[in-house]
């Protein structure tokens, strides 16, 4: 279990993390999702104690991290596949750390085994593909047979067949009763693999609920109407509570009024109908509204930015 | 979920171990501190090969004024040794910060003190065994070849085994300062320029002067030292110069500044 409370990170007068609290339960993947710059890094390695909080906690089984002399056991971890010194093979570096952490060395052919990695295990790092890094990564989170397991943007560089074996590796671990903290900026990565969802924008939290709470925001009825009769029917929904955008010559998308009801509402007014389509928004849609006005790098951002300053020059 | 049965913490002795693999698994650690002593001892022959063709011709005087104690470990010699071990002792730091090992290690090992100890110890060891391999084998080539002019000293002549120890303590004194120096710069490149600009080529400049002051900073570092002082087998009595306990505290302090450094800097610092 992962605890983080009103967590809180400020590096100068960037606030990375702003009071962030959210709970992390065994037995569930959980997947941490924000757009880039969102704080998921930040906020993973204050839990592993690597950077110290501005203010807030955050404890891994009801203690601070940075008191364990024996981190392996408790937490397994991949940050950044390049954590690793290239000079040295994978055997070797998993051989220093199981020892550090008084494991037996049977530990490092066993892990080493799991990732697929057995065949290079004296293979200079260095010449490691990234794929292969991120493997070996994922070897060093298993090496302590840990009961919380974070990993960081894991399928990166992983091919097809990798990134189906990572998902299933991840499932595995929670259905044996392990905390398994995920985090991706790509919510269809987290689609099929993770069941419960921590999702933040600009260092702050927007959801921690289920994968199906989280898909029925997104799903907010929203219905796409063609009428010949726009302005008619905008007004009328209008009135009803919903919020109306226009779409092309004939087209309404209408949110917060069922289809049902809109179709009721016309025939009340006698006004014709030539299409009424409820859309169920995906995850990913889902995601990207909520986190629209978080984004931190948004392409669109600078083109605004520079329209106004157009029209200012025009002025 | 596997069971696994060793001890629920991790010791010293296995952080020591985890270092020691650490150190040894990088191929450079084999070949700097291999070839390195190989060189040091090829130079001893060089130079003491030198004095033997020239031992005929030296005035008497000049035979009177020789210190055999400089063809085993001349300046230059203590030099590369200062260097190649300041660097050593700096890279264990910095090449962890440089390739983002540190993060692993300190993820792996939440206790910083207890790796930053296991890593002083493990330096400091090899590297005081690499030190006295360098300075038995420097001095056995010297005086094998001396000894053919009767020119050699014997171990028990005054100054003789404490020029030997400083010889030796010369590698561990820098690779410690060196780790100091690396934790608190951790960019590899700086990092070495700075120790072998604080460790050799600031000290190599200082000259006794008329200014005390001068002559008493200059007494604070430990190749000063070691070249002006304890390498002697007759150091001078000159209040310009460093006085043997003086030299001795410098040679202490400056592993331990480096060590204490390494553990305040490492404790401290976001990685």
């Amino acid at each position: 279990m992962i605890e983080v409370n009103g967590l809180t990170k400020r590096y100068g007068d960037v606030l990375a993390v702003h009071d962030l609290t959210f709970t992390v339960r065994p037995g569930h993947v959980t997947g941490f999702l924000g757009p880039n710059g969102a704080g998921k890094s930040t906020t993973l390695r204050m839990i592993l104690g690597l950077h110290e909080p501005t203010s807030g906690s955050a404890t891994v089984d009801g203690q601070p991290y940075r008191r364990r002399s024996a981190g392996l056991r408790h937490v397994g971890a991949l940050l950044d596949a390049d954590d690793v010194h290239g000079g040295r093979s994978a055997a070797a570096h998993l051989s220093a750390l199981a020892r550090s952490n008084g494991l037996p060395r049977r530990r490092v052919d066993e892990v080493l085994r799991e990732v697929g990695l057995a065949g290079v295990a004296r293979r200079r790092v260095g010449g490691f593909s990234l794929g292969m890094r991120q493997r070996l990564g994922i070897a060093t989170a298993l090496l302590g047979d840990p009961p919380v397991l974070l990993f960081d943007e894991p399928v990166n560089g992983l091919d097809p067949e990798g990134v189906r074996w990572v998902r299933g590796l991840f499932q595995r671990l929670a259905a044996e009763g392990r905390t398994v903290l995920v985090s991706s900026h790509l919510m269809s990565e987290m689609e099929n693999t993770a069941d419960r969802l921590v999702v933040i924008g600009r260092g702050e939290l927007i959801a921690d609920e289920s994968v199906a709470e989280f898909a029925a925001r997104g799903a907010r009825t929203r219905v796409t109407v063609r009428t010949p009769d726009t302005a008619e029917l905008a007004s009328v929904l209008t009135l009803a509570g919903a919020s109306v955008c226009p779409e092309g010559d004939d087209g309404l998308t209408v949110t917060g009024l069922s289809a049902a009801r809109i179709g009721a509402l016309a025939h009340e007014r006698r006004i014709v109908l030539h299409e009424l389509a409820p859309r169920t928004a995906s995850l990913e849609e889902a995601f990207m509204e909520l986190t629209a006005d978080s984004a931190d790098y948004r392409a669109d951002y600078r083109a605004d930015h520079q329209a106004d300053y157009r029209a200012e020059a025009r002025r | 979920m596997i069971a696994l049965t060793a001890t629920p913490h991790a010791r010293l002795r296995d952080l020591l171990a985890a270092e020691w693999i650490k150190l040894w698994s990088l191929r450079s650690t084999a070949w700097l501190l291999g070839v390195g002593t190989l060189v040091m001892i090829g130079l001893a022959a060089q130079k003491s090969i030198d004095t033997y063709n020239s031992w005929p011709a030296f005035p008497p005087r000049e035979k009177a004024m020789h210190n055999p104690m400089t063809d085993a470990l001349s300046g230059l010699t203590a030099a590369f040794l200062v260097m190649g071990a300041g660097s050593v002792g700096a890279l264990t730091i910095a090449g962890e910060y440089a390739s983002g090992l540190i993060r692993t290690t300190f993820a792996a090992v939440p206790a910083r003190h207890r790796v930053v100890a296991a890593k002083v110890c493990v330096v400091a060891g090899v590297m005081l065994a690499t030190g006295t391999v360098i300075a038995v084998a420097t001095f056995g080539v010297s005086q094998a070849i001396l000894s053919g002019r009767d020119a050699g000293v014997s171990i028990g002549d005054p100054g003789v085994l404490r020029a030997l120890t400083a010889n030796a303590l010369l590698a561990p004194v820098s690779a410690l300062a060196g780790m100091g120096i690396g934790a608190l710069l951790r960019h590899t490149a700086a990092t070495i320029v700075t120790v072998i600009a604080v460790l050799v080529v600031l000290p190599t400049a200082f000259k006794p002067t008329v200014h005390q002051w001068a002559n008493e900073l200059y007494a604070l570092f430990p190749f000063y030292v070691w070249r002006n002082c304890l390498s002697l087998t007759h150091p001078r009595v000159d209040p310009a110069l460093p006085t043997v306990t003086g030299s001795w505290i410098v040679f202490a302090l400056w592993p331990l500044a480096g060590a204490l450094l390494t553990l305040i800097v490492l404790r401290r610092r976001d990685v």
